[in-house]
């Protein structure tokens, strides 16, 4: 909404300048999103008259003027052709800079001195376009300002208004809010009052309401015989004062209106109007419609429409038609004034898609009492701008009176509210600043407040408290600390799991990114998942912004894989990257997915940082497989445990694995599908986790348990055994740890050799095995003694062979 | 005799002196002090001496042999500290090479801020509640007092997944499951993700916000006020001025948006504050008595505050960031900073 400083202060006496006047009604809730000084650093542009205008000698398009600026006298050049000798003109004279920074400097052209220049009304930025130099009136005073001279120095205040606002949808409104805050009233300027002839309206056309929820209110007036032409100067600089460009005399003054008063006014060309009659009704199911943009709707049988007695004739509230528009050969005027329902009008703008000055202030609720005023202020001035006949008595067609609403506020109730200590007949002076009616009961601890028709926000007590805490001002109520009883709720055990978590895989090295929810469903064709995955199955979302974040992922790790490539692209290769994000599951027969939260991690590149002494080995999958380990570790999980090939699409199937905690399926890991990182240009190898933490979080142990420490020393035993290469780690180790040995401590597997001096198909495994009691010294015959079992249970178990 | 056996001294004390390692030194004690040393080839002439002769050479040669070894002790002593003190020299390295360092993460600024949201409103008492990011319709608008049709959804372009669920577009649909989880007294902060319908330069289509209220007998405005300032300062410092002034939500009643001075220039004026001074940071107000219907509190009783803020934004403005989209792009450039 667009006020300016001028405007306002025609309606209301304040004393506040620009700065101060923008404070307060943002203080208000009237936020000035936007201040513009209209002709700020123009003051070198001055009013100057041609005293001789001589052809140029050496170009015929230029004249050479000679310009008095009422101390001196200096050449000009000019281009236009509009201008002689004896004008008054807008001199911008040397050092002035006009809109678009453009400097005025002092040149030679074509051989001719020149000291300013002469504007045009589009070089002062008052105008979009206009032909030749802009001519002042005659009266003006030379040398001074133009935009002071012309009195269009003035503010423009763009105000953010809040939906509840609608009332300030007009420079009267924002002006009724000026009033109250300088203890002030609110005067709307007086015009002619108009002249009716002797013909009554009746006679000539009449208003059918058929739809009276649709439309409780419909006035209408008949101007006949007017000249459409263009507005007078000042109406037009008015508009433009708000951001609104001129189109005739009749359309200005209903947009005027609209500006003034905020209710939104349509001017019907009378004679296209086929039984010269309106009829208020809802549409024809799928009736073609063209709107006054030149635009075909479709409309449906919810859509209120303005019709002839033939067919729509405009979209009620929103745009008028094509066929009935006001054009410069229209003669006979039908000026509509009406109120019409917020839901109606809200459905059909949404629906189609336009949004009007209009539809904005019928959707938020336009003042069903201000539609005669506005009907007379819009006629009167027509008459004035335009000429015409005003056929006699408007036509009232008012079939649904909407009830005037009564609203009871306690004293007691609004400072125990606030925070305050209000008397009633401080809230009375308040609510009475803004012209809401007020009456006190019960021995002066409630008022009654008859609320105006224009004030669709004000329905309960509460919110005329709000009303008292705005105009009483927030600043005012006092900091204080809430006296409320206390709260004990500790984190809930998946919150401290979740950032626990977080914790440790930075401590690990890894940085937490963030990507979209959403993603492109193409993604799953770029991880390869299989037609019938039922990562496939996605929340789509019906009205995404593209294509590519249209559906609600399943999975972290197309999205990590997109942030792995763009880093690589970047030169950022040596990457630990973790996403700690939910996924969403469709689940059947509900609205709502399955929400849980996923881990993903991403290794690749160096294992080490770059550095002199460092090496520039490349991370595989046991650093991926070491770091899930610590994690896990860390979180009190039960012991990992992994089973070959993850039969993950996107993984390599060689090195890749299903990891388990407990009984727990957490998730995977391996070495990303060369193919798949191919599609994703990375040509390096990157190393995948996806985890699901609920899993991770049901496999936690409780406490730790503390475990006695020996005082005895250990001892123990390296042994390096031959098995067939299918023969895993797991299973060696296994098979140790089934060995009924009382004083094993600890097992390390320290070497894994093939290759030469080892037979084809075979591999050895080097153990070392370390033994310790708590309770003495162990001998060499009993370290021996254990040892042996175990080598024997490997032999027996696996076909192992001592080395 | 008791000459050779001084004479016998300074020759041995020269040999130390010039001794250059211990096992020149260890000759030379093998030398002068051995079993076939010097000393007791001298000492073999004792048996020529007279009764009263030999105390006297006795305790000369004793003193001889205490200052020889001392003598030889000294020198040991020396030697292995010059060993020391030279292969220390030897052995120094640039110490400003630089280290080896181990690797260590970050969290995403957006996590940071939220953990540091949490940990100031902890300590005043709030605690931490969740919901979905797909939410219906009824949590999202309606409860929130937002019917279908009112002029407020446009405040937030939603995206819908059918006409009942919706990406949530903010984090108060959590008010409405907490407070049908549990009666009054509550004091809850909501983090989370939420999605709207846009997407440009200040605008993402998806962001993090988190959500917080208190309801209990006697929550005043003036409370809304005591909570927000004492967060605003904890948050940006204790001078940073705050001011609350009139706006517009429909689940609250009377509503306040808060502006801070603007962190960037102090309050001057500059482009990250539009000129004004001023920066919005938060939505707040009284819970609508609307909304208490909906989850069956007493709204004779009750009453509480609610508010609500943008995580990025709030990280921006601390971390001095200047472009949104970064916090999306996961850049490790950008994430290695935080």
């Amino acid at each position: 909404m667009n006020v300016t400083y001028k405007w306002l202060k025609e309606l209301v006496d304040f004393d506040l300048d620009g700065d101060q006047l923008s404070h307060r009604l943002t203080m208000a809730g009237l936020e000035v999103d936007f201040m513009e000084q209209l002709g700020e650093g123009l003051d070198t542009v001055i009013v100057a008259r041609l005293e001789q205008v001589e052809a140029h000698p050496d170009a015929d398009k230029l004249t050479m003027c000679q310009v008095n600026t009422g101390t001196e006298v200096i050449p000009v050049v000019c281009g236009a052709k509009n201008h002689k000798q004896g004008d008054l003109i807008a001199l911008a004279q040397v050092g002035s800079v006009l809109p678009g920074d453009f400097k005025i400097k002092k040149s030679k052209i074509r051989g001719a001195v020149s000291q300013g220049m002469l504007c045009s009304e589009k070089e002062l930025g008052l105008a979009e376009e206009s032909e030749g130099i802009m001519i002042l009136p005659n009266d003006l005073q030379l040398g001074t300002p133009v935009f002071e001279a012309l009195g269009l120095k003035d503010i423009r205040y763009e105000i953010g208004l809040t939906p509840n606002r609608a009332d300030c949808l007009s420079v009267v409104g924002v002006a009724r809010e000026v009033a109250a805050m300088v203890g002030e009233t609110m005067k709307l300027p007086e015009l002619a009052t108009v002249e009716e002839s002797a013909v009554d309206t009746q006679t000539l056309t009449s208003v059918t309401i058929d739809d009276v929820d649709g439309c409780p209110r419909y006035m209408a007036r008949l101007i006949q015989g007017v000249k459409i032409g263009p507005s007078p100067e000042w109406l037009v600089r008015r508009l433009e004062s708000v951001g609104q460009r001129s189109i005739n005399n009749v359309v200005d003054v209903t947009n005027y209106l609209l500006m003034e008063l905020g209710h939104p006014l349509h001017a019907f060309d009378f004679s296209t109007l086929r039984d010269k009659r309106i009829v208020v009704k809802r549409a024809k199911a799928d009736e073609k419609f063209v709107t006054l943009d030149g635009q075909e709707r479709v409309l449906k049988e919810s859509d209120l429409v303005i019709c002839d007695g033939e067919g729509s004739i405009a979209l009620a509230g929103i745009m008028g038609g094509e066929n009935s528009e006001v054009q410069d050969t229209t003669v006979d005027v039908l000026l509509e004034s009406a109120y019409f329902d917020p839901i109606s009008i809200r459905r059909t703008s949404k629906r189609l898609g336009i949004h009007t000055e209009a539809s904005h202030r019928f959707e938020r609720g336009a003042d069903i009492d201000i539609v005669p005023l506005a009907l007379e202020r819009a006629t009167a001035l027509i008459q004035q701008v335009a000429g015409g006949q005003v056929a006699k008595e408007a036509i009232d067609n008012y079939p649904k009176v909407l009830e005037k609403k009564c609203v009871e506020i306690a004293v007691e109730k609004t400072n125990r509210l606030l925070g305050l200590d209000l008397t009633l007949d401080q809230i009375d002076r308040l609510l009475r600043s803004i012209e809401l009616k007020t009456t006190s009961l019960n021995d002066g601890t409630t008022l009654s407040v008859e609320i105006p028709r224009s004030r669709h926000d004000l329905e309960r007590e509460v919110d005329l408290i709000e009303e008292v805490a705005r105009l009483n001002g927030y600043d005012n109520i006092p900091v204080t600390m809430p006296s409320s009883r206390v709260v004990h709720r500790r984190k809930e055990q998946h919150q401290s799991f979740v950032s626990r978590l977080r914790d440790v895989l930075v401590a690990e090295g890894c940085r937490e990114i963030i990507n979209y929810s959403f993603l492109s469903p193409q993604a799953w064709d770029k991880i390869q998942l299989a037609k019938d995955d039922v990562r496939r199955s996605n929340v789509r979302i019906l009205n995404p912004l593209t294509e590519e974040q249209s559906v609600m992922r399943t999975s972290l790790v197309p999205a990590m894989l997109d942030t792995v490539a763009r880093n690589i692209a970047y030169r950022s290769e040596d990457l630990r990257l973790f996403e700690l994000r939910p996924v969403f599951a469709v689940e059947k027969e509900q609205d709502q997915p399955r929400e849980t939260m996923n881990l993903c991690i991403a290794l690749t590149g160096r294992r080490e940082i770059e550095g002199w002494s460092q090496s520039n080995d490349s991370i595989d999958f046991f650093d991926l497989k070491g770091m899930v380990e610590l994690v896990c570790n860390q979180l009190n999980m039960q012991p990992l445990r992994v089973e070959a090939d993850a039969r993950e699409s996107y993984l390599h199937p060689g090195k890749s694995c299903r990891v388990y905690s407990g009984s727990e399926l957490i998730g995977v890991m391996g070495e990303l599908h060369p193919l798949v990182q191919e599609t994703y240009d990375i040509d390096q190898p990157v190393f995948l986790v996806e985890f699901d933490v609920a899993k991770m979080l049901l496999s936690q142990t409780g406490p730790v348990k503390f475990q006695p420490i020996s005082r005895f020393p250990d001892v123990y035993r390296d042994s390096a055994i031959l098995v067939e290469n299918s023969v895993s780690a797991d299973q060696v180790l296994e098979v140790i740890s089934s060995v009924k040995v009382k004083n094993l401590d600890d097992v390390i597997l320290f070497d894994l050799y093939s290759g030469k001096g080892i037979p084809e198909g075979k591999k050895s495994l080097a153990f070392r095995i370390r033994y310790r009691s708590s309770e003495k010294t162990l001998t060499d015959e009993e370290i021996n003694k254990m040892h042996a079992k175990i080598v024997k249970s490997l032999e027996k178990n696996l076909g192992a062979e001592l080395r | 005799m008791k000459d050779k056996l001084e004479a016998m001294l300074i020759a041995a004390q020269q040999a130390v002196a010039t001794a250059a390692d211990e096992a020149a030194l260890q000759d030379v004690r093998v030398q002068f002090l051995g079993k076939k040393g010097e000393l007791t080839a001298i000492m073999k002439g004792m048996g020529a001496l007279s009764a009263e002769e030999r105390p006297v050479i006795g305790a000369v040669a004793n003193k001889v042999k205490d200052e020889l070894s001392e003598a030889i002790e000294q020198r040991l002593v020396l030697l292995k500290q010059e060993a020391v003190s030279q292969r220390l020299a030897n052995e120094k390295i640039d110490v400003t090479l630089p280290g080896r360092r181990g690797q260590f993460g970050s969290k995403h600024p957006v996590t940071l801020v939220t953990e540091e949201l949490i940990e100031i409103f902890s300590s005043l008492g709030f605690c931490v509640a969740e919901g979905p990011e797909v939410e219906q319709d009824f949590y999202n608008f309606e409860a929130l007092n937002i019917p279908k049709d009112h002029p407020a959804r446009d405040m937030q372009d939603t995206f819908y997944i059918n006409d009942e669920v919706v990406l949530r577009t903010h984090t108060s649909p959590v008010q409405i499951r907490s407070m049908l989880k549990q009666a009054p007294p509550v004091r809850v902060i909501a983090p989370g993700t939420v999605y709207r319908r846009d997407s440009d330069i200040t605008h993402s289509p998806m962001f993090h916000q988190i959500e917080g209220f208190m309801v209990d007998e006697n929550i005043t405005f003036g409370d809304l006020k005591g909570i927000l300032t004492t967060f605003i300062h904890e948050c940006f410092g204790k001078n940073v001025g705050v001011r609350f002034r009139p706006s517009f939500f429909p689940f609250t009643e009377p509503s306040a948006e808060v502006d801070i001075q603007c962190v960037i220039c102090g309050g001057k004026g500059c482009r990250v504050c539009k000129n004004s001074g001023w920066l919005e940071i938060l939505g707040s107000g009284m819970i609508d008595p609307e909304v208490f219907k909906s989850v069956n509190y007493d709204s004779e009783r009750y009453s509480g505050f609610a508010f609500g803020m943008g995580l990025e934004r709030i990280a921006m403005l601390k971390y001095g960031v200047n472009d949104l989209r970064l916090f999306f792009e996961n850049d490790v450039r950008f994430l290695r900073q935080f």
